[in-house]
């Protein structure tokens, strides 16, 4: 009798566990399919929430303020760590008592880089301790300027240093939108002068005066990352000058320019050497 | 003790053995009972998720279709309601613990937003380590009120420098700080865990200096001293390596000047265990 009841009971809190997983996979699917006739419902519910007040069913307001409180608080998460994530889906691998496995695909973007992340959560239980391990790791990314980040994203694909990419990612995008923020700023400044032949957040800005048109000064400014996730601009200047007028060179300040840019940007600073070079060709 | 001598010994202990199965026969009853209700709710429970289960599945079926959902008015409608905020919070959840696995740090407001409890958590080569908190008051002045960051961290140094101006910043270089002292402390732990020829001389609770002395292969008895120097405290690996012994010209070997370089560019158990490979070290 007591074993009879003993291995219901535990067939019955198995056939719960698989039930429930299979409940929520079905919603986790409508949440991903349907995310616009879910807004719209939604809307719709709190709309009629204002205008009856009171009289609606408990669990639905419960359910409303807890996805309110939700809401805030992935805007407050976004906001502070600058990482907007727009999809999340997430699949259960393995579950037992003391191991549980989810695969999880991230898209989303920091700044203007949009981003895809796959990885493996494993979580063991040990005692007291739960360790958690990231496994296979995978970062898919587009946009023009991860072609920098190409060594530091294999290497941290390697170590499964999901933390690291997302930092970097971060201090990364704050040197694009910089440099981007510069390029934007001297295209509006000196229309004539600045031309940006591949877009405002490619790595090149070239200056022309359209007095000299066989001069061009082109700034090259690279933000590298090292496989470690340290993120520094590398600027450079490039001078090109007519054959005749090089002849008139006699100072070569087309071979010393690079330098003399160097240490002017030590000095002054970015803004103000591009400044201090535009001016110089505008008269 | 009248009745028992009466009766004698066994007569009593025959009365106590009854009385305890007569005890035992009523606990097992009550136990049989009480499996009797347990499994009684779990079957109501299972055929309850079953059948929500059924009808989310319903209502998944028409949404793919596109279908029209139930009218506004019926009992039913409002349970649909109820999948459909149940769908929508289980997203909002997901996204909730994936930002957790990405952003190394988390927010939460305390006290009526008078205050912000911030959780730092930390990892290395996609293992999760200890997890910090800070709590910070917001009322006139950004201060830390509660922390349990080591006390090892500059803390107040950076405090000083962007608490009050730049709170994201903040908590970016905080959070560097923390990640490359768990980096640093896990690569002294896994040094113990895989290497246990190598032996720690010294290290200390910043982990930003490690003294290991490493034996050369057996038939040379020779040792060699590697001194790790972690200058700048956000990082994890060293700025300055230096590497002695008492034979030079071991050290003076190409070999070793690889060696150099490998435990300034590559995590120092990932070198060692590349060295003991290459058969620098034992």
């Amino acid at each position: 009798m007591e074993q009879d009841y003993e291995e219901e009971i535990k067939l019955l809190q198995q056939e719960i566990e698989m039930c429930e997983a299979e409940q929520e996979e079905c919603l986790r699917a409508i949440s991903r399919q349907h995310r616009e006739t879910l807004q719209n419902i939604l809307k719709t519910i709190s709309i009629r929430n204002d205008r009856e007040d009171g009289v609606i069913n408990k669990d639905v307001s419960k359910l409303m303020t807890e996805i309110s409180d939700l809401e805030k608080d992935h805007r407050r998460q976004t906001d502070i760590s600058g990482l907007s994530l727009s999809e999340c889906w997430v699949k259960t691998l393995e579950k037992s008592n003391t191991k549980t496995v989810h695969q999880y695909r991230l898209t989303g973007r920091c700044w203007l880089l949009s981003f895809q992340v796959e990885f493996a959560l494993t979580e063991i239980q040990d005692g007291e301790i739960i360790l958690k391990k990231v496994t296979d790791l995978n970062i898919i990314s587009d946009g023009a300027e991860f072609k920098d980040l190409c060594g530091f994203l294999s290497s941290v694909e390697e170590s499964k240093s999901v933390f690291l990419f997302f930092r970097t990612l971060r201090s990364f995008s704050e040197r694009c939108k910089q440099r981007t923020c510069t390029f934007q700023h001297f295209k509006e400044k000196y229309p004539d002068v600045v031309q940006l032949p591949e877009g405002c957040r490619s790595e090149i800005m070239v200056i022309q005066s359209p007095q000299l048109p066989g001069c061009t000064m082109s700034i090259f400014w690279n933000i590298t990352v090292s496989k470690e996730g340290t993120v520094k601009p590398k600027i450079d200047l490039l001078m090109k000058m007519p054959e005749q007028a090089q002849k008139l060179d006699t100072e070569n300040v087309v071979e010393s320019g690079p330098e003399c840019f160097r240490s002017l940007l030590t000095v002054f600073g970015v803004e103000a050497t591009i400044e201090s070079l535009i001016q110089s060709v505008c008269f | 003790m009248d009745n028992l001598r009466q009766k004698g010994v066994f007569d009593h202990l025959m009365m106590l053995e009854r009385a305890e199965a007569a005890g035992l026969q009523r606990h097992q009853k009550e136990r049989v009972e009480e499996l009797r209700t347990t499994a009684a709710t779990l079957r109501a429970k299972r055929d309850r998720i079953r059948a929500e289960t059924s009808s989310i599945k319903n209502l998944k079926d028409k949404l793919d279709q596109g279908l029209p959902l139930d009218d506004e008015e019926t009992e039913d409608f409002v349970k649909i309601e109820q999948y459909l905020l149940t769908s929508q919070r289980m997203q909002l959840k997901d996204l909730q613990t994936a930002h957790r696995l990405i952003a190394g740090y988390d927010l939460v407001e305390s006290k009526q937003g008078k205050s912000v409890c911030v959780s730092f958590h930390t990892a290395f080569e996609g293992v999760c380590l200890e997890t910090y908190n800070m709590e910070v008051d917001l009322t006139r002045m950004v201060q830390i009120s509660r922390h349990n960051i080591p006390p090892c961290i500059p803390l107040e140094k950076l405090a000083k420098e962007n608490l009050q101006t730049d709170f994201k910043g903040f908590l970016q270089t905080l959070n560097l700080h923390l990640n490359a002292l768990a980096g640093r402390k896990q690569q002294i732990s896994l040094i113990e865990e895989l290497l246990g020829t190598v032996e720690i001389i010294e290290k200390n609770q910043l982990c930003n200096f490690l003294a290991l002395m490493c034996k050369a292969p057996a038939e040379s008895d020779e040792a060699v001293l590697c001194t790790l120097e972690y200058g700048d405290l956000t990082r994890c690996l060293p700025t300055h390596v230096v590497i002695d012994s008492e034979n030079k010209t071991l050290i003076e070997s190409p070999q070793w000047k690889e060696n150099q370089v490998l435990l300034m560019e590559t995590p120092v158990h990932s070198a060692l265990l590349t060295m003991r490979k290459l058969g620098s070290i034992s």
